[in-house]
């Protein structure tokens, strides 16, 4: 099928198998290997990405699903070179160690704060249940998140 | 972001160098590596836990359109086993299969689709045998062989003083035995690489792997190869814990490359293929007694311990080794005997896992430590305080404590903690249905290969040619945050900031071999040998701008940013400019450092080849506060502190990472993680029934740090890597028993045991 | 190949099956999508995306009974003034399922026609004495939930049949509405046992009326008169529930399994019941 859909911001037109899973359309069509396939039984989050705003997991969609939607993995995040806020607060507060689930953390906490701007540290939790981490044991992801919660409500860069 | 500017320091919480790539998903693990004309290789797997291999049928597969080859054991040149130490792992079974996950049959396809389908019409005849699931099972007179050697892998003995004969001496006896689970790394990144041969032959791998040196010699071995014609890349891991350690895929993927006419070859284990065929934390049953004094001195302590080491050795016997040699925990005990029997079954391979050997006694010796201190009424951090190691002692193993011993320390801040000081307040404040306890751990984890083999590292720095300092680095980074390390060390000593540095991760012809990313080494090995190589390189530096500045003698000099300045006259030579005066050949300098080794030589442990004994440890005092459910019997664990030794802290935000994640990996051996075996098949293969902790199941966890000074180490580090894994399962079974008067001794501590344990009657340990 | 199909009417969907024998629905794909790469379920020649479907994604109250599009997302359900306001007891239930992700592409519809003994949203519904409303070919029809599903997995949908909405009657009758899930963890996890509860408790804090359900407990939902009616008259305190708590482990035929052993189900479904006592009746 010929599939249209808006990329990082960019509209892109692909020939692809209909059932294609997303994670691979994204990964090896597209060549955009920030998404990661942990798990493929959507058990683990590492495969998030955005769809037209909400945290979806790649693994578990088909490419006919994408059709006219806005998609953004972790590659489109940053604008211009510059990092968003959460991805800055990331680095900051040590929340990557070996950064394999970094990329669909991201996005889910990039998710989060869009839905919930002032969450508190149990809700962040919450919110990011669904995003497993061996290495870090969430503590310093938890700090990263509430940081640029309070950065993006005091109305930094987005 | 603002890069932090200034140079780096020692001491100061510098954000990781490699974050940034990782969060916007630029940097390539092995798995995100594919290059153009790409092959995908796979293996058929025995799906039978024993068995005689009669055939396998492979015609159908290999007359599918799209598959270029079907290879079975036949098609292995060189001697078709692989292993690190102990090499009895067919690379493609050859006539018995001896796990469910054995591979035997390799297939080389265009494409996942075609790969799949080929696979599924492999058809291995096999005759099954009678299997064995257990090491009591395997251990029986009538059992069936599993290797030609028989069932024992290694028996060993570590004993000092008169065990037996101090029991009779002793005022309070403890007996108990325990029993813990195979454990899954579970890192997120699956067991994964790819590969080429070259016209001239040599084999290009890029793989996900924790030894790319050591790969080579296994790869070579186990195909007939010139292991000097194997290059390994190793990017970054995503996750490694160990599992990675040792040739997962890599004699696999060589064979399949060695086939593929040049083209690169993919191989991937997705995460089911990752449960069937990685290596696991070894099951272990130990049976334990331990005596003390009336005033709580220790006096004798006796175990057997049983390690389940699966089909095939891996480290089995250095891992039995290591959970033996710590047995006693850290504490001064006269008299001790520790056995082990390492014994193969026909389960899955267990072999390296963080915390190594460890994990498993610590959670008996702390457990019992705990029976004690209670049948002697004495306190029981009192009690651990009392008999904990100092610099001097000797240990349970007859080794001197010469190197930093902090264990007492550790103790010592633990005890004035808020959260063991208000702990009775905290209890009394229960909520309905909810019992509260707080429970400790003492714990140590060595750091190091121990004797029979150089821990060694090789750290080459080199002045580029556009005046940048570039370490070529030979450890792996599995997201320890080692590279980092380096980065400051060098930046630290060559006073530079993060923007002048980089680093070149492990790639067997540009780097130099440094061991494995195990043992809590590699930041106190590799760094050591580079804080030679700045060392090495600062000195010429300063010669070079003698040379430069028309100096008559090399005095008054200093390193800064970019330059080295004479500081009498004020006058700099650039590092562009000395980049430029100098040859290619005189930009480097090259770094060495072997970590010592203990010089006792104890009368005992014989039987082990390598690793006895350890002379370096890291120390950590560890309390877990926990509710209890009396509805459901679930453990929440709602607090966690971790004082941790780990001499000198070279980056806090490191060492917390270190601390935060190994705690939590602890948690889920505690709770909820086991492999669930059916005779030999698991049965949560995956994420949905392999729980992990989420990010609501892990406390808010307190790290301390109790520094020494390690004179041996870097700026006085150790290593922590491994130590904060061995805690929280006793933490917690100590607090589950603080909170309920009953002890679990069976692990995971899951919610159906607890229930059971609530329902039987006053306090008796139970399973 | 499979050939994937996004309809976006409800016409379009009922030419659709009626031109593809054989097709699969689905709309979140969070259970189907992984039976098939497990295996369990096969691989099928069409697959039918629902989420499009504007008419089957919305939530809608008439009078007293509120009507739940099958297409709705678990996230949209809990972002929905009329659901959390009329039907706490189902809001409880979905705030605990899954994950967030999970809840953003998975469907009340899904977890109802997936008919798992775990499904969260279906002890709630079934005190709720939810009705489906399904469409086919041939026209539509109502089901009661109770009578919908059969089994493990089994419903009684027809070929080419679909689940279109949810209908409940507000539960006017109760004023505290209690969910708990058991589970291995508390992130994202399959119940291993499960109470829906509804009650009538006079400001004198005794029981006036009580519908329960249970979930993971056996091949489907159980609901028990008897318990709900032993109930009745009892203070709302541990000791009031105590003896309808220990009749719990007559009316229920758990399994063992992965997640769990037969008897810790049983025991834990009455345990349940105490926990009643600890809600303060201060939020619904």
């Amino acid at each position: 099928m010929k599939l249209r859909f808006v990329l990082n911001g960019e509209s892109v037109e692909i020939e692809v198998r209909p059932d294609r899973r997303v994670v691979d359309l994204l990964r090896e069509d597209c060549g955009l290997t920030g998404t990661k396939e942990c798990c493929g039984s959507g058990e683990c989050g590492g495969c998030t990405i955005l769809v037209d705003g909400d945290c979806r997991l790649s693994c578990l969609m088909l490419a006919a699903q994408l059709h006219g939607r806005e998609v953004v993995t972790i590659e489109g995040l940053s604008r211009d070179g510059r990092l968003h806020a959460v991805q800055e607060a990331f680095m900051e507060h040590g929340a990557v160690q070996c950064g394999f689930c970094t990329p669909g953390m991201v996005l889910a906490a990039v998710s989060l704060l869009a839905r919930q701007p002032h969450p508190s540290r149990e809700q962040i939790r919450e919110g990011l249940s669904g995003n497993i981490c061996r290495c870090t044991g969430y503590v310093k992801i938890v700090d990263a998140v509430e940081a640029a919660a309070r950065k993006l409500a005091n109305g930094e860069r987005r | 972001m603002t890069l932090r500017h200034g140079p780096l320091e020692i001491g100061c919480p510098v954000p990781r160098v490699d974050a940034a790539a990782k969060v916007t998903g630029e940097e390539k693990y092995a798995i995100d590596h594919t290059p153009e004309n790409m092959l995908w290789a796979g293996v058929r797997r025995a799906g039978v836990p024993h068995g005689r291999l009669r055939t396998v049928h492979v015609e159908e597969a290999r007359v599918l359109p799209g598959v270029l080859c079907v290879l079975t054991a036949s098609d292995v040149p060189g001697t078709n086993r692989q292993g690190i130490v102990h090499k009895d792992q067919p690379v493609l079974a050859v006539d018995r299969v001896r796990h469910c996950g054995d591979p035997v049959a390799l297939v080389l396809a265009e494409d996942r689709e075609t790969l799949a389908k080929a696979l599924a019409l492999v058809a291995p005849d096999i005759e099954p045998l009678p299997s064995v699931h257990s090491p009591e099972e395997a251990l029986r007179p009538d059992a069936p062989a599993i290797h030609d050697s028989g069932n024992v892998l290694l028996r060993a003995v570590i004993e000092k003083g008169d065990a037996g004969g101090a029991f009779g001496e002793c005022d309070a006896v403890v007996e108990e035995t325990f029993e813990v689970p195979f454990q899954e790394h579970a890192f997120l990144e699956t067991q994964n690489g790819i590969a080429h041969r070259e016209a001239d032959g040599k084999l290009v791998m890029t793989v996900s792997t924790q030894a790319p040196f050591r790969d080579r010699f296994e790869i070579a071995h186990a195909l007939g190869l010139d292991p000097f014609s194997i290059r390994i890349i190793s990017p970054y891991l995503g996750g490694g814990f160990g599992g990675k350690d040792g040739a997962t895929v890599q004699c696999l993927l060589a064979l399949a490359a060695m086939h593929a006419g040049g083209r690169p070859v993919r191989m991937t284990w997705e995460r089911e293929e990752s449960f069937i065929a990685g290596y696991k934390r070894h099951a272990v049953k130990m049976h334990y007694r331990v005596g003390a004094k009336r005033d709580g001195t220790l006096h004798a302590l006796e175990c057997d311990l049983y390690y389940d080491t699966g089909a095939y050795a891996h480290l089995g016997a250095e891992v039995m080794e290591l959970g033996m040699e710590h047995a006693g925990g850290p504490y001064r005990i006269p008299n001790v005997r520790v056995k082990g029997w390492c014994v193969y079954t026909n389960n899955p391979i267990a072999g390296a896992m963080r915390g190594f050997g460890v994990c498993q006694t610590a959670f008996a010796v702390e457990s019992v430590m705990d029976m004690l201190a209670a049948k002697l009424n004495l306190d029981p951090l009192e009690f651990r305080r009392k008999n904990a190691l100092r610099r001097g002692d000797e240990n349970c193993a007859g080794v001197t404590m010469v190197h930093s011993t902090g264990i007492g320390a550790c103790l010592e801040t633990l005890g004035r903690h808020p959260l063991w000081l208000e702990r009775r307040a905290w209890k009394r404040a229960a909520p309905p249905f909810k019992r509260r306890g707080v429970g400790l751990a003492a714990v140590f984890n060595a750091m190091g290969y121990g004797r029979g083999l150089p821990d060694s590292a090789i750290a080459r720095l080199e002045l580029t040619s556009d005046g940048r300092i570039r370490i070529y680095c030979g450890v792996s980074d599995m997201g320890q945050g080692n590279s980092a390390a380096f980065v400051q060390i060098a930046g630290e000593i060559l006073c530079q900031d993060a923007s002048r540095l980089e680093l070149i991760l492990p790639d067997t012809d540009r780097t130099h071999p440094s061991g494995s990313s195990s043992a809590g080494r590699t930041t106190y090995t590799f760094g050591n040998a580079l804080v030679q190589a700045c060392n090495t390189l600062k000195e010429k530096l300063f010669h070079r701008t003698a040379l430069v500045l028309m100096l008559d003698e090399e005095k008054g000099l200093a390193l800064l940013p970019g330059r080295v300045r004479h500081l009498p006259s004020g006058r700099e030579a650039s590092f562009e400019l000395l980049a430029r005066m100098l040859p290619e050949a005189d930009r480097a300098s090259v770094g060495q450092f072997i970590m010592p080794v203990a010089h006792d030589v104890p009368d005992t442990g014989k039987e082990f080849a390598i690793g006895f004994p350890h002379v370096f440890f890291a120390y950590a005092a560890h309390l877990a506060r926990v509710e209890v459910d009396e509805l459901t019997g679930r453990i929440e664990v709602t607090g966690y502190l971790a004082v941790t030794d780990g001499g000198k802290v070279i980056n806090p935000q490191g060492f917390e990472q270190q601390v935060h994640g190994s705690v939590a990996q602890g948690l889920g051996y505690a709770l909820t993680e086991q492999l669930l075996l059916d005779r030999g098949t698991i049965l949560n293969a995956g994420f949905a029934d392999y729980i992990l902790p989420t990010a609501l199941d892990v406390p808010e966890i307190i790290s301390v740090a109790a520094e020494t000074f390690e004179h041996t180490g870097p700026f006085g580090m150790k290593g922590i890597g491994e130590v904060g894994t061995n805690g929280p399962l006793p933490a917690v079974a100590n607090a589950v028993n603080d909170a309920l008067g009953r002890r679990l001794t069976r692990s995971p501590l899951t919610a159906s045991r607890v229930l059971r344990a609530m329902e039987e009657g006053p306090a008796q340990p139970v399973t | 190949m499979t050939n994937v199909l996004i309809p976006e009417s409800m016409e379009e969907l009922r030419q659709i099956l009626e031109t593809h024998p054989g097709a699969r629905v689905y709309a979140g794909g969070t259970d189907l999508l992984v039976k098939m790469r497990s295996g369990v379920e096969a691989v099928p020649p069409c697959l039918v995306c629902l989420e499009r479907i504007a008419e089957l994604g919305a939530v809608s109250e008439r009078g007293e009974v509120v009507r739940i599009g099958a297409c709705v997302t678990h996230t949209r359900l809990l972002a929905d003034p009329v659901a959390t306001e009329q039907l706490p007891v189902l809001v409880r239930a979905v705030r605990v399922l899954g994950s967030r992700l999970i809840r953003n592409m998975g469907t009340i519809g899904g977890n109802v026609c997936t008919a798992s003994p775990a499904g969260d949203t279906l002890p709630p519904l079934y005190v709720l004495d939810a009705e489906l409303e399904l469409r086919g070919g041939t026209g539509s029809r109502i089901v009661a939930l109770k009578d919908f599903i059969r089994g493990p997995g089994q419903t009684v949908l027809g070929e080419n049949e679909i689940l279109a909405a949810v209908r409940i009657r507000k539960p006017r009758m109760f004023n505290l509405f209690h969910y708990e899930k058991v589970g291995q963890r508390k992130g994202l996890c399959c119940s291993a046992v499960s109470l829906a509860a509804m009650l009538r408790v006079s400001s004198g804090g005794v029981v006036e009326d009580a519908a329960l359900a249970w979930g993971s407990v056996g091949p489907t939902v159980v609901r028990s008169r008897e318990i709900e009616r032993m109930l009745i008259g009892k203070e709302l305190t541990a000791e009031g529930m105590r003896e309808a708590a220990a009749e719990v482990g007559k009316i229920v035929s758990p399994i063992s399994d992965v997640r769990a052993d037969a008897a810790y189900r049983r025991a834990v479904a009455g345990n349940l019941l105490l926990r009643l006592a600890a809600r303060d009746g201060s939020s619904p």
